[in-house]
Parts: C-alpha cells; structure tokens; sequence
C-alpha cells in the first residue's frame, strides 16, 4: 500500500525524514512518535505535499506527487486545522467534495453523510468559526472520509477532543477498518493509537525506530535501563539503600526526588515496599519513566546509534 | 472542469460578505470621487477642445482601465496561493485530484467576473460627470479596454502570487510601480511586454484621442504603429500564457503548511 525507499527530506540544512525505508500493505498502522519527529513530513511525502529530496515514495505502486487518480482513492486530515472560518461546515466539506469530482447534488449529500456519521448533524449549517476544536477536528474528519476514499490518513486526528468525542470517533475508526480499508494514523499519544491498531511505527529524529506491535517493542525494551522517579521524605537514605542492594545502575537526587535507572525494574518494585518499611522512608510520589512515551523514544534512539 | 465551477462559486459565495461588499462599493465609487473632484476644481470651456477632452479621456483611463482594474485584480489574485498557505487550508485542496490547479483557474475566474462590473458602473457614472462631448462612444470603449485589461492583469498578478506567495504583495506592488507605470511609458522596446502600452494604444485609438502636434511625434514613438488587432491579440493572450505558467509553477512547487515549522 505504501512504500517509502531511503527517503531523506532535507528543509535547507533541517532534515526532517532520514533516510526512512518503510513497505506497509493493506491495513490500519499507527505512526507514533513525539512532537517534531518528522510524523507530519511523513504524511506530507506520503500525500504528495512534498517531494523527497533523496529516495521514492510510492502509494498503491504510485507516485503521490500531483497524482490525480491517487488522489481520488485518498483521504487526509492534517494535523493543521485550516478551516474557513465564514463558511459552514456542511459548505466546506460539499465544497471540497466537488473538488474531488463530484457534482454539487452528489457532494452534498456526501458531506451531510459524512458529518452526520462524526457527530456533527446538529451543527453542520452553523458557521465554522462557532465550532470548538473537537468540532474543528469532526469537520475535517468528515471531509477525509465523505468521497469513501480507500487510503486514509490522518494527523493527530483526536487532538482537541473530550474523552466522549475519542470514544465516539474511536468506534467510527473502527468501523473503517473492519468495512476493509487502509489507515495510517499518526499521533504522539501512545494510547489513542493503541485505541485504534496495535500496529505500529515508532519515528523519532526523523528515522523509523521500531515497527510492530506493542508487545514486539516491550520485548525490545527488556534488558534497557529504566528510570523511575521516587519523591520521598529521605531521597539520600533511600540512594543508599537502592545502591546497596546492587538494583540501580545510577541514581540522581535532585531536591527530594531520587531518580534510579535500573535494568531491573521489577526486582526494584518487588522490593522496595519491604525496604521502606524496614529503613522508615515515607515515599508520597512514585512516577515510573518507563511510562514516558520519551524515555521510551530516547531508549530506542540510543539503541539506534549504538549507544546501547 | 466541474471543480473549476466548484471553486468559482465557493469564491463568489465568500465574497459575498459585507466587508467584500464595500470594497466592491469603493472600486465603483473612486473613479466617480476623483472624477468629480477634478470637474469642481478645472473650468471647462463649452464646447470642449480637444486638449481638454484629450485631458478627461486621460484621467477617465488612467482611473477605470489602470488604476481600479490593475487594484481590484491585485487584491484578489495576488494572495491566490498565500492566503491558503496562511489559512493553513491549501493541504485540503492539493490533495483533491487536480486539486491545485482548479483553486487557481477557479480563483481567476472569480476575480475577473468580480472586478470587471464595479469598473463599468464607476465609469458609467463618471463619464457623464466630466462633460466629455461624446461619453456614449467613450464609455463603449473603455468596456472593451476594461474586458481586455481585468484578464490580463489579473494573469500577471495569478502568477506573481504563484511565482513567490510569501513575498507576493511586495512584488506585485513593484511590479506594477516600476513596469506598469514607469516601463510602459518609456519608448523602447521592453515596453511592448506591459499591459499599459497596449491599453494605452488602444485608447488613443478606439476615443479617437487627438494630441497637439508637438507631442505627435513623442506619442508615435510611445505607442508605435502596430494594427490594432496586434495589441488586441497581445491582451487576449495574456491570460492563456501566464495562467498556464502558473499552474506550471504550482504543481512544480512545494506548498506544505508543516514546512520547518513543524517537521
């Protein structure tokens, strides 16, 4: 469905995709990675925004670029929200779907199907510039998905949402994968995708990191250091002790908070609430880096340069 | 095709707002303001002599054909591409199949059929005001130098808005600052490139504009002796050039709203 051959994205000096080979077939994928990693030049090569500086980018076996026929067959909501503001949604979204070659009837209908299935029935005819973001971000997934497309692609798409409005497009995401279709999905929340797919590609630095599902990358992580943050009422007694029982590989005390990295964080959590309770330490706040989508990103970038 | 249509509508439906409205209403209104404030200040001697009538035909085409036309297509066509990029919205149109493409043909059209009608009532009212002896025949004429102007300066404005977007206000009040209004009066050569040098041959032709002998020569050497069908043909073939260099342009170029900012 998508294949992407050493695609390097240069911005003058500013690399935004480095050297990123990828072949993904027919499926939904979740594209995670944190802010400024290189997900939206991702999509724009993948949608035929940009063109790559080195390498080839290729949907359903075609170039994106200008490519109308691939165009007709695609859907994308950017993670930008550029909507008009004077306008209705129910305009917008028939506007856009003339551009895609249908007639103003045809279009119509569409967009108020479309809308209508994300939630925005009731305020389809309101001008734009009266929607909240969740209402922005329903408009432009109603635009992605009107003409049915078969690819669809979409950028921080539950940006701005309550957890009613996650639910609700979660399970009209789902209904898309099940009718058959394709789906990347880019995002830097761990769990919205989860939500979605359990396939994924972890981008960082503008590399691809790691593919798979999330248990292929947990079993990745094993053997990794893994920093867990304890806020307590004794932060050096308590360095003592995780370094004594040889459980820490480091350990930094910034004001009251011992941060341990340890390759052996289950020992570490098996065994401190006896250590406490034996040496009196009161600890109120226990924050697990392995949590941090981050930590996780750093981890697998040092694996990537060899660092570890 | 049907895009096109889809563009055009959506433009003139946008433009149909009270703001939009009263731009509409100044277009017509400033060559009717300027006009009737040089008829308050200059006496006219009746009948009028031709230097005089060559003066009103002057200040008649300078405003209508040049002035409001070259304004009103600048202002819409030249932040074509920019004010999407701006808007962050051109992603929404670029991935529609041929989707660029439609957004600027659409646009033109728009544009054109926009800014040609406040032109015609504007000149209609203030022909009439400036007391020229044959207004019917002279308002006849600056329709077909305005039907022949707005095209074209709005293809050369569509392009300046595609050639550079982020800077394009800046170069297309340059270019009409040095080309237009300076260039087309200079009598060389590069002159025949300018929109101005055809309009303003046309107009000496089509309002019978009669000079003094002592400019006769100067004015020879300005406009040449090109047929009248030649400067015709040069403006009807503006549009079809540089409308097709631009889109060219757009679907050679990069416009991605995530460029730097949010790699």
């Amino acid at each position: 469905m998508i294949e992407l051959k050493n695609v390097t994205k240069l911005y003058g000096k500013v690399i935004g995709v480095n050297d990123f080979t990828l072949s993904l077939g027919a499926g939904a994928f979740g594209l995670l990675g944190p802010n400024g990693s290189g997900k939206s030049t991702l999509l724009n090569l993948i949608t035929g925004q940009l063109r790559p500086t080195l390498g080839t980018v290729h949907v359903m076996g075609q170039s994106p670029r200008n490519n109308a026929a691939l165009f007709r067959r695609l859907g994308y909501s950017p993670g930008s929200e550029g909507l008009y503001s004077n306008v209705s949604a129910l305009e917008w979204v028939k506007y856009l779907q003339q551009l895609q070659g249908m007639s103003a009837a045809d279009a119509d209908v569409a967009a108020g199907t479309a809308l209508e299935l994300v939630g925005m029935a009731a305020a389809m005819h309101r001008p734009i510039s009266s929607y909240s973001r969740g209402m922005r971000q329903r408009t432009k997934l109603a635009q992605a998905i009107a003409h049915n497309p078969d690819i669809l692609i979409l950028d921080e798409p539950f940006s701005g949402l309550d957890p009613v409005g996650r639910h609700e497009l979660t399970n009209v995401l789902l209904d898309w994968i099940d009718l058959g279709k394709s789906m990347l999905f880019a995002s830097h929340v761990l769990h919205e995708i989860e939500s979605i797919t359990q396939s994924f590609l972890l981008i960082c630095g503008g590399r691809l990191l790691a593919s798979g599902t999330a248990e292929d990358v947990h079993a990745m992580m094993v053997g990794l250091p893994n920093e867990v943050a304890l806020k307590c009422n004794r932060p050096h007694a308590l360095a003592s002790i995780v370094l004594g029982e040889e459980v820490a590989d480091s350990v930094r005390i910034t004001g009251d908070t011992v941060t341990v990295a340890t390759k052996h964080p289950a020992r570490l959590y098996e065994n401190l609430p006896q250590w406490l309770g034996r040496s009196g330490i009161e600890v109120t706040e226990m924050h697990s880096a392995d949590e941090s989508l981050q930590a996780l990103f750093n981890s697998l970038m040092k694996m990537h340069r060899g660092e570890l | 095709m049907g895009n096109v249509g889809a563009v055009f509508v959506f433009e003139w439906k946008r433009s149909l707002t009270v703001p939009r409205m009263a731009w509409w209403l100044v277009l017509a209104g400033f060559p009717v303001f300027i006009i009737g404030l040089i008829r308050m200040t200059i006496r006219v001697h009746t009948p009028m002599n031709e230097l005089q009538r060559g003066l009103w035909l002057g200040f008649l085409f300078a405003l209508g054909p040049m002035l409001v036309t070259m304004l009103g297509t600048m202002l819409w066509l030249t932040p074509a591409v920019s004010a999407e990029l701006e808007r962050r919205s051109w992603v929404y149109l670029s991935v529609r199949p041929n989707g660029g493409t439609a957004v600027l043909l659409g646009k033109y059209l728009a544009a054109v059929t926009w800014v040609i009608p406040p032109v015609l009532v504007g000149l209609a009212i203030a022909v009439p005001i400036s007391g020229i002896r044959d207004g019917w025949e002279v308002w006849c004429a600056m329709v077909g130098l305005v039907c022949l102007s707005t095209p074209a300066y709005a293809a050369v404005y569509l392009l300046l808005g595609t050639v550079m977007p982020r800077r394009a206000m800046v170069l297309a009040v340059g270019y009409s600052l040095l080309f237009e209004l300076v260039i087309s009066y200079v009598p060389a050569v590069i002159n025949k490139l300018t929109v101005q040098h055809h309009l303003l041959a046309l107009m000496m032709r089509w309002c019978q504009f009669e000079l003094p002998p002592a400019f006769q020569s100067g004015a020879a050497a300005l406009i040449g002796n090109s047929p009248t069908s030649e400067h015709v043909l040069a403006l009807m073939l503006y549009p079809p050039i540089l409308v097709a260099i631009s889109v060219f342009i757009l679907r050679a170029n990069e416009f991605s709203s995530s460029a730097e900012s949010d790699v």
